[in-house]
């Protein structure tokens, strides 16, 4: 497996051009402009969205945010590998980090946009927007 | 939307400061504002105008109050501004649009700067800004259908004139948001044309001047630190002077119930207030850990592929890989029989080898398979739990806002006390609020400078180490431009049908209200709106009668179709209408003023005298919620308000 042989840290990258959005979510003083806590949370949703949503992008070369493995906690990782698996097709994905780390971010590219549709360029504010989300 | 209140400063002939607030009350929707020609009616309609969306038709003149320019000196800054409150959604919003000019030597105003600013505020009293106020006030009601909810009476028949077609076109484009779809069409041929231009580009590197921009950029953040902190000690003084009038409420024997009354309502309402901020919380906790949720989809495609696994047998295999290679290695079956390397035992092995899976894995396997099982459950529970904390949040709102309403109730007591002191009192309180309001807009005015002036510094730090790098291929926009084009031309044509559908929505309830409208007995028929957008008047015997048509018919259809376009659109927007009945037979203003009230969430009517009285006047007395009258004073040429 080529993703195998190519190392890479186990830090996950987001890229830069999506950072704007991953500030709005966690950035303001209220919770209800910024419902999330770190840019961690964000990313897991991203992820999810991005493989709900069936679309996956490779991220461009250039400047990137990176957050560490353990800031992850055990159920996060579990989602993650979770898409890795259903992504593949194949159990033995999980005995590469690499590449769930890799698919993870791949989607986490794609879904952002998707995130950033559903609770900031709607009208109403992004925590309710996220709680009709999840909720409905 | 429901407009709460304006205020206005040096505009027009608005000198100084001036309030107005309307009426939001459900049975009596309508303000009526009284003044003669030339009292200033359509400065502020055209206030409102300027305050919400800025632009303003060239021949309107100094935005300025000339009074103010008068009594400034040379060089002076003056500012021009005006603020509305209005409610959207149960949601509070306050907007200001300011204008400064400086006054040159020779008496005339140099303008400049225009800002505006949209602020939400929140049930504490605190502002928050809003970081896109165009985008955020065009979503709430747009600036290109404007013209339908605030319009002019002088141009109240424009839907219904013969040549009208592409008026009314251009009206149900845009009120029913079909204009939405051509703006994704064009933006998509905008973002194709795009990438065709980003094909030639060329990258320039300027990488001057950035540490002048910088600097300037420090040095107005510096500024806007300052006033935002002069701000804060203007609110501590405004609200010591609140405390201080309360106390006093509290000594006069005649406030003293209704003040104590109004301490217990407001603590309680700080408790509630409370509580609302630990739920909001709560809900945080639980919305942000629902990715689950939106997970499940993944997690079930994982369960199905563990579950065939371990169907097919190969979880748990039966053989520990581990095993295997110990025995490949040692060339030696368990039994001691020793096989060869070429030979077909170790084959075999080998092949069993390569579909088993590692012991690590197997176990990793059948921990995340329990693992997940439980997650469907959870999301289901996770969804009760938010349910039951946004009941209770909705709760919440309600026995809020009627605590709010039973402070307003203690407010309007005190303030319509025979006893001058205690209504005295109570409106210089209202007034201190209404300042601290104004503060904390203009603080947010500071934030929102201080957060530009960052982003720009942060900007600056980039084009300097970027400048040059990255370029893209060509092939690859190419693809996307292309892309772009096919998708804007597949919106294109799903966009008439659609078109088409809220075309005869709107000519059925523009019938609708047309029939109320006209007196009972008329001759007409029907109303027909027909693919060529044209407004048909029937008459009895079948054919379109808009030649016999009075200018007063004509003028009332047109009102029925705005009216109808707003119904359909179902947007709670108010009906503001400048002189709309000037130009209405008798007969036509009796049946107007009967019906429209309850066609309009809220409505608003700036008339003259002679429009509104007799039988007009009574019809629509029992729906006013509150009243104006602007008087033009000639020796000062300002205009002031008084309530009636």
């Amino acid at each position: 497996m080529p993703e195998t042989e190519v190392s890479r840290s186990d830090r996950v990258n987001i890229d830069e051009s999506v950072m704007q959005t991953y500030k709005l979510l966690t950035e303001s003083t209220s919770i209800e402009e910024s419902p999330f806590g770190t840019y961690k949370d964000v990313f897991m949703f991203a992820a999810s969205m991005g493989y709900a949503g069936g679309v996956r992008k490779k991220l461009p070369s250039g400047k990137k945010h990176t957050i560490r493995r353990e800031v992850f906690s055990e159920n996060d990782f579990l989602v993650l590998k979770t898409i890795a698996i259903a992504e593949t097709g194949d159990v033995q994905v999980l005995l590469r980090l690499d590449e769930i780390l890799t698919i993870a971010e791949e989607y986490a590219h794609a879904g952002i946009h998707a995130l950033k549709a559903r609770l900031l360029d709607q009208h109403g504010r992004p925590l309710w927007n996220l709680v009709e989300m999840v909720s409905s | 939307m429901k407009i709460e209140r304006i205020q206005m400063e040096n505009f027009r002939q608005y000198f100084g400061r001036q309030r107005m607030t309307f009426s939001r009350d459900r049975a009596r929707n309508v303000t009526v504002i009284h003044g003669i020609n030339g009292a200033g009616k359509s400065s502020l309609f055209l206030a409102i105008n300027w305050c919400l969306y800025g632009e303003v038709s060239s021949n309107v003149g100094e935005l300025i109050s000339k009074e103010a320019v008068s009594r400034a000196s040379d060089g002076e800054e003056i500012r021009a501004s005006v603020e509305l409150v209005f409610t959207h959604n149960s949601e509070r919003y306050l907007v200001l649009r300011r204008l400064k000019g400086v006054k040159q030597e020779d008496g005339a105003i140099e303008s400049g700067d225009e800002d505006f600013t949209m602020m939400r505020t929140r049930r504490d009293g605190q502002a928050e800004r809003i970081a896109n106020p165009i985008g955020v006030m065009n979503s709430i009601l747009s600036s290109n259908v404007r013209t339908y909810f605030l319009f002019d009476g002088e141009k109240i028949d424009n839907f219904a004139k013969p040549e009208a077609s592409d008026e009314v076109r251009y009206a149900i484009y845009n009120v029913l948001k079909l204009e939405v779809m051509t703006r994704a069409r064009n933006h998509l041929q905008d973002i194709a044309a795009e990438y065709r231009r980003e094909l030639k580009r060329v990258s320039t590197g300027e990488l001057r001047q950035f540490v002048e921009s910088e600097e300037r950029a420090i040095a107005e953040k510096e500024k806007a630190h300052t006033r935002k902190e002069e701000l804060e000690r203007e609110i501590e003084s405004a609200r010591r002077k609140i405390t201080d009038i309360d106390r006093r409420l509290r000594e006069m024997p005649n406030a003293s119930a209704l003040q104590q009354r109004r301490d217990r309502l407001e603590r309680d309402l700080e408790q509630r207030e409370d509580e609302m901020t630990a739920l909001i919380s709560n809900i945080r906790t639980l919305a942000t850990s629902g990715f689950t949720v939106i997970a499940q989809g993944a997690v079930e495609r994982a369960l199905a592929i563990l579950d065939e696994k371990r169907e097919r047998g190969e979880i748990p295999s039966s053989i520990r890989q581990q095993f295997v290679q110990d025995l490949i290695e040692r060339l030696q079956c368990i039994c001691g029989r020793r096989f060869d390397a070429n030979g077909a035992e170790h084959e075999k092995l080998l092949a069993l080898m390569n579909s088993s899976l590692p012991g690590s894995l197997e176990d990793d396997v059948m921990d995340t398979a329990a693992a997940l099982r439980p997650f469907a459950e959870r999301a289901g529970r996770l969804r009760d739990e938010l349910n039951q904390r946004m009941q209770r949040r909705a709760e919440l709102l309600d026995i809020m806002k009627s605590l709010e309403e039973e402070i307003d109730e203690v407010r309007d007591q005190l303030k319509g006390s025979p006893q001058e002191e205690i209504s005295r009192l109570e409106e210089q309180r209202e007034n201190f609020r209404a300042d601290i309001e104004s503060y904390r807009l203009e603080q947010g005015n500071c934030d929102t400078r201080i957060d530009l002036m960052s982003a720009e510094l942060e900007e600056l730090k980039k084009q300097i180490q970027v400048a040059k790098k990255e370029k893209k291929t060509e092939r690859e926009l190419t693809r996307k431009a292309s892309l772009a084009q096919r998708a804007a031309d597949a919106i294109g044509e799903v966009y008439e049908t659609f078109a088409d559908d809220m075309r005869r929505r709107i000519e059925a309830k523009t019938k609708e209200i047309f029939k109320l409208l006209v007196w009972k007995d008329s001759h007409f028929q029907d109303v027909r709106l027909g693919s060529d957008y044209n407004l048909e008047v029937i008459d009895r015997y079948g054919l379109p009668a808009r030649p016999e048509l009075s200018a007063g018919e004509r003028q009332v259809l047109s009102l029925s179709f705005i009216t109808a376009m707003s119904r359909v659109s179902e947007e709670e927007a108010p009906l503001v209408m400048d002189t709309p009945f000037g130009r209405l037979s008798s007969q036509h203003r009796n049946n107007i003023t009967e019906h429209l009230p309850e066609l309009a969430d809220q409505l608003v009517l700036f008339v003259t005298d002679e429009e509104l009285r007799d039988k007009a006047r009574k019809n629509l007395e029992p729906r006013i919620g509150a009243e104006y009258r602007l008087t033009f004073d000639r020796k000062t040429s300002c205009t002031t308000i008084e309530e009636v």
